[in-house]
């Protein structure tokens, strides 16, 4: 299947203006401005099969929004090609974006004022969404997304989750094909997360939407996304699968052992014991030289054992190591 | 373009619907822009009362230069509420302007139909009362050409003042906050234009007729209805002027305010 998005060597750098410190500075660099280049996107390439759901992770300033910017038409790019579903995203604006569905987690597209259906009912004329299928879409989406218990309320007094949730829906009223969630879940609580999450993946799923998914809360990629592009500095750290990210990362796991009775030396040939507390013990393995099975069967083989579980270390663990140690893999 | 026009009353229908939410304090701010306008003009109408004339212009016909800046300034500050560079800089920094971005209508369009202030209002009504105070006391030989040149005049007014507006806009693209200077222009300019322009020293009036030509857009039109003499000794057809000064001035306006957002796409801030 050929690709729908096709980003290669995007560059994007900005110049900004240097600040200098102090008085004296401050009277130099007004009338002497010194500036510098700062690329907030460097040499980014990748692409993105229809019906894909990829999650696009990044600490923040690693140049996400600025990828997402570029991908939405909003900024053109210093160097490098890009082309989402065979158009290039910032030419023939208007026709692009009534193809695409955008949602920036901190902003609303909706009108202040007015009632969440107002706004909706005047997007479906922006986009010129036939009534019938504006109606078909919209008893879907308010199944999934329950707008109706605030659908007359002004967007003013709308809570955060309920803001996102009829901004999503505005975002795919016109039902494009492909979408741009920009931190969907930023600042909601555990229910509302997973409510949008629900319906991020019904639309891949179901409609097959195609998603490009930028987030630092890592349950976000963890409960969604088959796919991650790994981002830091402007340069893409890793782009593959998830569980392969997790599987060449984390080599260490951990076993917890509860112990029937507190034995002396609980020392297991290959594994580190990490922490000893009565009967409970904490060991590290490296599970590519000692498989889980083989050092439960050692311990196994030498004490009794009330419970025991194995323990992969978390994605968030995984990701900062990544971006701590730059560990570059394609 | 049908589909535009239908969409423009819409979005402004939304936006006077939501200012007329509390009544009461509308209206009370329309009464006092009213009366805030009025002020200024208070004065001035004090001083003719010593007076008698500006530069051999009496009351009457100093009302009908301010009315007509009063009112087509007014004008322009409903219509154009969205090119404001004082709320247009804002909203590019808060990112609104982004979001028009992602919508499929041209970017001008959907600037002028973001923002509507029906409490300018309060100034149009003044400019009215101005305006009618002064044809009490001028006495004009109407004709029906007259008066559909009136309401070309004050449309092109409109339009110049609009396209000051665009390009102060257009600007904050560069420099985030809105320039001062472009206020000057904007704000003084139009102030000066209340009063007869040739009280003014030549370099003053040199850049208010061939940099920004607002000499002919109330100046020229007014001696023309009022049927004065030019003192000034410009071409017979001068006071005709107003509609292609104001094509002309909008014309450039619209190509620096694509400009500015060629930049705008390629800087994003």
């Amino acid at each position: 299947m050929t690709e729908i998005i096709q980003v290669c060597e995007l560059t994007k750098t900005f110049r900004v203006l240097e600040r200098q410190t102090g008085w004296s500075g401050a009277f130099r660099s007004f009338f002497h401005p010194r500036h510098k280049l700062v690329a907030a996107v460097k040499n980014v390439s990748f692409g993105l099969k229809p019906g894909e759901l990829v999650g696009y992770l990044g600490p923040n300033g690693a140049g996400k929004s600025t990828t997402l910017k570029v991908l939405t038409g909003l900024l053109v790019p210093t160097s490098g090609q890009v082309l989402v579903d065979g158009q290039i995203p910032w030419k023939n604006r208007t026709t692009y974006v009534s193809k695409i569905g955008a949602v920036f987690g901190n902003r609303s597209t909706l009108w202040w004022d007015l009632p969440v259906m107002d706004s909706l009912e005047v997007l479906q004329a922006m986009y010129q969404v036939p009534t019938h299928r504006f109606k078909e879409n919209l008893k879907r989406f308010n199944h999934l997304l329950e707008l109706d218990e605030f659908i007359n309320t002004p967007v003013r007094s709308l809570s955060l989750g309920q803001k996102m949730r009829a901004d999503l829906c505005a975002a795919l009223l016109h039902e494009p094909k492909l979408v741009f969630l920009d931190e969907p879940t930023i600042g909601l609580d555990v229910v509302a997360k997973q409510r949008i999450r629900e319906f991020i993946r019904y639309i891949n799923r179901e409609q097959g939407t195609t998603i490009l998914l930028t987030t630092h809360d890592l349950s976000d990629v963890e409960k969604l996304c088959e796919r991650v592009m790994i981002l830091d500095h402007g340069q893409l750290l890793y782009d593959g699968y998830l569980e392969e990210l997790t599987n060449r990362f984390e080599g260490e796991r951990k076993l917890n052992v509860l112990f029937s009775e507190e034995y002396a030396d609980i020392q297991v040939e290959g594994a580190q014991l990490l922490q000893r507390d009565g009967r409970r013990a904490i060991y590290a393995f490296n599970w590519r030289i000692l498989s889980s099975s083989e050092l439960i069967r050692r311990i196994l083989s030498e004490y009794k054992v009330d419970d025991l579980e194995v323990r992969r270390p978390d994605l968030e663990q995984t990701i900062r190591r990544i971006y701590e140690e730059e560990l570059l893999l394609k | 373009m049908k589909r535009l026009i239908v969409l423009y009353f819409r979005l402004i229908s939304i936006q006077v619907r939501s200012q007329m939410q509390y009544r009461f304090s509308f209206w009370m701010e329309v009464l006092s822009t009213m009366l805030l306008n009025g002020s200024y003009f208070l004065a001035l109408y004090l001083v003719l009362q010593q007076f008698e004339t500006i530069a051999g212009w009496r009351l009457g016909e100093v009302a009908f230069l301010a009315g007509m800046v009063e009112l087509s300034f007014a004008l322009m500050d409903m219509f154009f509420s969205g090119f404001d560079p004082d709320a247009f800089s804002p909203f590019v920094w808060k990112g609104s302007f982004d979001q028009l971005l992602l919508r499929p209508l041209p970017i001008t369009f959907q600037v002028l139909s973001s923002r509507f202030v029906l409490r300018r209002l309060g100034r149009i009504m003044e400019g009215l009362v101005i305006f009618i105070f002064a044809l009490i006391l001028t006495d004009v030989p109407w004709s029906a050409l007259k008066i559909v040149y009136l309401f070309m005049v004050l449309i092109s007014q409109v339009i110049v003042y609009g396209a000051l507006f665009m390009v102060g806009s257009t600007l904050t693209f560069w420099t985030v906050k809105p320039i001062e200077a472009v206020n000057i222009v904007t704000y003084g300019g139009t102030e000066m234009m209340t009063y007869p322009m040739n009280i003014y020293p030549l370099w003053l009036r040199r850049f208010f007729t061939y940099i920004l030509p607002f000499i002919f857009m109330n100046y020229y039109p007014a001696l023309f209805f009022l049927g004065k003499a030019d003192p000034l000794g410009f071409p017979v057809f001068a006071p005709f002027l107003a509609p292609f000064a104001a094509l002309v001035v909008m014309f450039l306006s619209f190509k620096f305010w694509k400009f500015g957002l060629r930049h705008y796409q390629g800087t994003g801030s």
